[in-house]
């Protein structure tokens, strides 16, 4: 999007840009006046709302655009803007819906102001998730509509169609696509308008929506369950754009029912094998499902596969699934992606002509078992500051039980640093159940504990088990990994480094250190963590603190994010000394940098100086002292 | 054309499929690909796809691409099966006795694939001051050079100096002309 969509800028009515899903949904939400956005960070959704500030800038409004400090900050950030009338959105990814359940259920049976959507990014195949959940079955569960997309394109015409349901309906309304579709990169219309905002207007309604309470839940929730069952309507009449037949030319072997991107894989799979005996129907609006037309089509059809990502929300709204070949009898995997080899070959199975493996694949595999091929997963950046960090944590205490969050320092694991990882806020959490657990056993704990996460993730959700841990003087170390940056989503700004999307609005910040000490921690040092034994030290002290005072204490590792904050390192340039290197790969176990290499012939590591930014930290991570400093040696 | 774009988070694979999105944007050609962002983006396994023509999905499926850029070789490996019977590679090749190896050959003597091999990292030592941040250009060269896809040198090396930031302009078309130069015949 940018460098191209500048240059274009000016092509006139409107134009085409190739775009991310994400930007593309980005641009339907500022074009359908959108004047309220927030969100918080997470892939596959990170690129939405930096996009929205884009194109707001380019189409000149003034949509307020805001990260906060978490999703159920985002999610009532929208709720208040709806209350207020205007068209608001907030956008997370499904994990983060978790987070905003909350806000999120309380306000389904409601009835909203303005129009109110929630943009939420499912990622089937976890490659930036630990959970695979699909949010169309929290849609259900509210019963609130959800829109499923299958490309770019599609997503951003629903933004549209979404808050016209809103506000017809009253209700928040889920745009629900799935990672391929926030990341597939298309030509997409750029359209020159934008629908006006409304004028704010707020009236007092005591006795009306807007207050959740017991006695106000009479009537709203007969409204509710009415309301979905008049969307069911609508959806099955007038959303022909998006729920439509691809008919077989004469007559159907089988029916697919497919929704969102698995849609495109099917038209792609079917043009591929050059199938036309094969009917298709797409659904769109997956909640609530418009049973007519589904029961419909599988009535015409004496098979019907179904196709969806993750959860059979579809499949499980039919009432009579007889015909039926989907997840409930094993026809379709329970997990991971359905991808074009998946869809394909439950397509040929599904006509009773299975696909053999074809020779060759035996042959690429017996290639790369004779290559050694093994798993690249991802590792923290070379000269990253969290790296130090974990490798002082284990120095300090090799056989402390470390509790880390999620957030780039995760990837410690591969420096055999991490003992758990839960969710948002859990290291904190987690660390505190476990001083419990040795409390339980009447003793001291007998091996320290100490929990890790980051800036941005403290302010998300740390500060809320911080002071239960003050309160309840739970024995353990906080080390605040403090990069400056939210670095795994892209580097977004959040409450303790401040910084705003739309140009020239000012941002204030929050304290770290403030922040702890109003938690009532009485322990707190600053540290800068490639000086990796005064980081060993101060983390003792923290740790004897911790102990004998039965209370956290924390320590904060601050380093710039380099890649993120570009924040190259001094120059220290490293050599390993081969004389010195016994070969024993400690700094590969437990520093796992990428700018240390392994030579297979010598049996000894090297600096791969492709990767090596020369932060001179590997030094302290040698237990052979066989890192040098180039300049120090005669 | 479906391409299939492999290597390392952090090689600038995503700048490469933007380059060629632009040029078929350009033409008015219906473009649609896929890449990953997030986590994986961190050093490790990075897959983009590319598709131009009248397709619906984002997805190449296995055995359907026409052309594999690969930046590194191990991850060459991993993907090798993207291609399609007859389909052509272009390698950024570090150790080439890995790719001489009997097994691999006989794969690509089944699949009838052209290799278009050439030492991205060795070129950018030599004429670029080891500034590996180039690779993607100089892959962008190579395609070009060795003839392959739709893309004429013309076509490409404009749209690499229209989307390089205005500082890395010169470097990052000087990373072409040194791909182009290494695999033209």
């Amino acid at each position: 999007m940018r460098g191209v969509s500048k240059k274009k800028a000016g092509y006139g009515m409107s134009r085409k840009d190739i775009m991310l899903g994400n930007e593309a949904i980005a641009r339907g939400l500022v074009e359908a006046g959108c004047e309220v956005a927030a969100s918080y960070p997470g892939t596959p959704s990170s690129e939405i709302l930096p996009a929205v500030a884009h194109w707001a800038e380019e189409l000149g409004t003034r949509t307020v655009v805001e990260w906060g400090a978490n999703e159920k900050v985002a999610l009532e950030y929208a709720i208040g803007a709806s209350f207020a009338r205007k068209r608001s959105c907030a956008i997370m990814k499904q994990v983060g819906l978790n987070v905003a359940m909350d806000p999120f259920m309380s306000i389904a049976a409601n009835e909203m102001d303005g129009g109110v959507l929630l943009v939420v990014a499912d990622e089937p195949g976890c490659y930036s998730s630990q959970t695979d959940q699909d949010s169309r079955a929290l849609a259900l569960f509210a019963k609130i509509p959800c829109f499923d997309p299958c490309d770019a394109v599609e997503a951003k015409a629903m933004v549209f169609d979404a808050y016209e349901i809103s506000e017809k309906y009253r209700v928040l309304t889920m745009l629900r696509p799935t990672g391929r579709v926030n990341h597939c990169r298309q030509a997409v219309e750029c359209g020159d308008g934008v629908i006006p905002g409304r004028p704010l207007e707020f009236r007092r309604m005591p006795e009306g929506h807007r207050i959740l309470m017991p006695m106000t839940m009479r009537g709203a929730l007969e409204r509710h369950n009415r309301r979905f069952e008049e969307l069911r309507r609508e959806f099955g009449t007038a959303f022909g754009k998006y729920n439509f037949e691809v008919p077989a030319q004469g007559p159907a072997r089988l029916g697919i029912i497919a929704c969102g991107l698995c849609y495109a894989v099917v038209r792609d799979v079917l043009k591929a094998l050059g199938r036309t005996d094969v009917a298709l129907l797409k659904i769109g609006t997956p909640v609530p499902l418009p049973l007519d037309l589904v029961q419909d089509f599988i009535g015409r059809h004496d098979s019907v596969l179904i196709l969806e990502e993750t959860f059979p929300v579809v499949e499980q709204q039919l009432l009579d699934r007889t015909k039926v070949q989907g997840r409930w009898n094993g026809w379709v995997p329970m997990e991971w992606e359905l991808s074009p080899e998946v869809i394909t070959s439950i397509i040929l199975r599904a006509l009773g002509e299975p696909a053999a493996l074809p020779a060759w694949e035996a042959t690429l595999e017996e290639a790369r078992k004779a290559l050694q091929l093994g798993r690249r997963g991802p590792r923290l950046c070379p000269g990253c500051g969290h790296r130090p960090s974990y490798l002082a944590i284990r120095k300090a205490y090799p056989d402390c039980i470390l509790c880390s969050d999620i957030g780039c320092y995760g990837l410690a694991i591969a420096q055999k640093a991490v003992d758990t990882n839960v969710c948002m806020g859990g290291s904190i959490t987690v660390a505190s159940g476990i001083a419990m657990a040795f409390r339980a056993e009447g003793k001291p704990a007998s091996r320290p504990i100490f929990a890790t996460l980051g800036d941005s993730t403290f302010f998300h959700m740390g500060l809320p088990g911080l002071a239960s841990a003050v309160y309840n003087k739970h024995p353990f170390v906080l080390v605040i990994l403090d990069n400056g940056i939210t670095a795994m989503t892209g580097g977004q700004g959040h409450p303790g480094v401040g910084g705003k999307l739309r140009p020239g609005e000012k941002s204030g910040s929050v304290d770290i250190e403030g922040a702890v000490r109003g938690c009532g921690v009485t322990h707190l040092v600053v540290q800068e963590p490639y000086d990796v034994s005064g980081s060993v030290r101060v983390l003792k002290e923290a740790w004897e603190h911790a102990r004998t005072a039965e209370e956290p204490a924390v320590v904060i590792l601050r380093h710039p994010c380099i890649t993120m904050l570009k924040a190259p390192p001094t120059p220290r340039p490293v050599r390993v000394d081969p004389d010195k290197c016994t070969g024993c790969r400690y700094c590969l176990t437990h520093f796992n940098c990428p700018g240390i290499g392994w030579d297979e012939n010598t049996k000894k590591t090297f600096i791969d100086r492709r990767f090596c930014v020369s932060c001179g930290v590997c030094v302290d991570a040698c237990p052979r002292d066989a890192i040098v400093f180039t300049g120090e040696e005669a | 054309m479906k391409y299939i774009v492999a290597g390392i988070g952090g090689q600038g694979i995503l700048f490469a499929t933007k380059v060629l999105g632009h040029i078929a944007l350009g033409k008015g050609l219906p473009v649609i690909g896929s890449e990953v962002h997030g986590m994986s983006q961190r050093g490790g396994s990075v897959i983009s796809h590319f598709k131009i023509g009248d397709y619906q999905s984002p997805l190449i499926a296995s055995g359907d691409a026409d052309i594999f850029l690969a930046f590194d070789q191990s991850e060459a490996l991993r993907n090798y099966h993207f291609l399609r019977e007859g389909g052509q590679a272009v390698i950024n090749v570090e150790h080439p006795a890995e790719l001489a190896h009997p097994r691999l050959q006989d794969y690509f003597r089944q699949r009838r694939i052209t290799l278009h091999a050439l030492d991205g990292l060795g070129l950018i030592r030599e004429h670029l001051g080891g500034k590996f941040l180039f690779l993607n250009v100089l892959i962008l060269g190579a395609l070009c050079g060795a003839g392959v896809g739709n893309f004429s040198r013309d076509e490409m090396r404009q749209a690499v100096g229209e989307l390089a930031p205005a500082r890395f302009r010169e470097e990052n078309l000087k990373g072409f002309d040194l791909g182009y130069g290494a695999l033209a015949k």
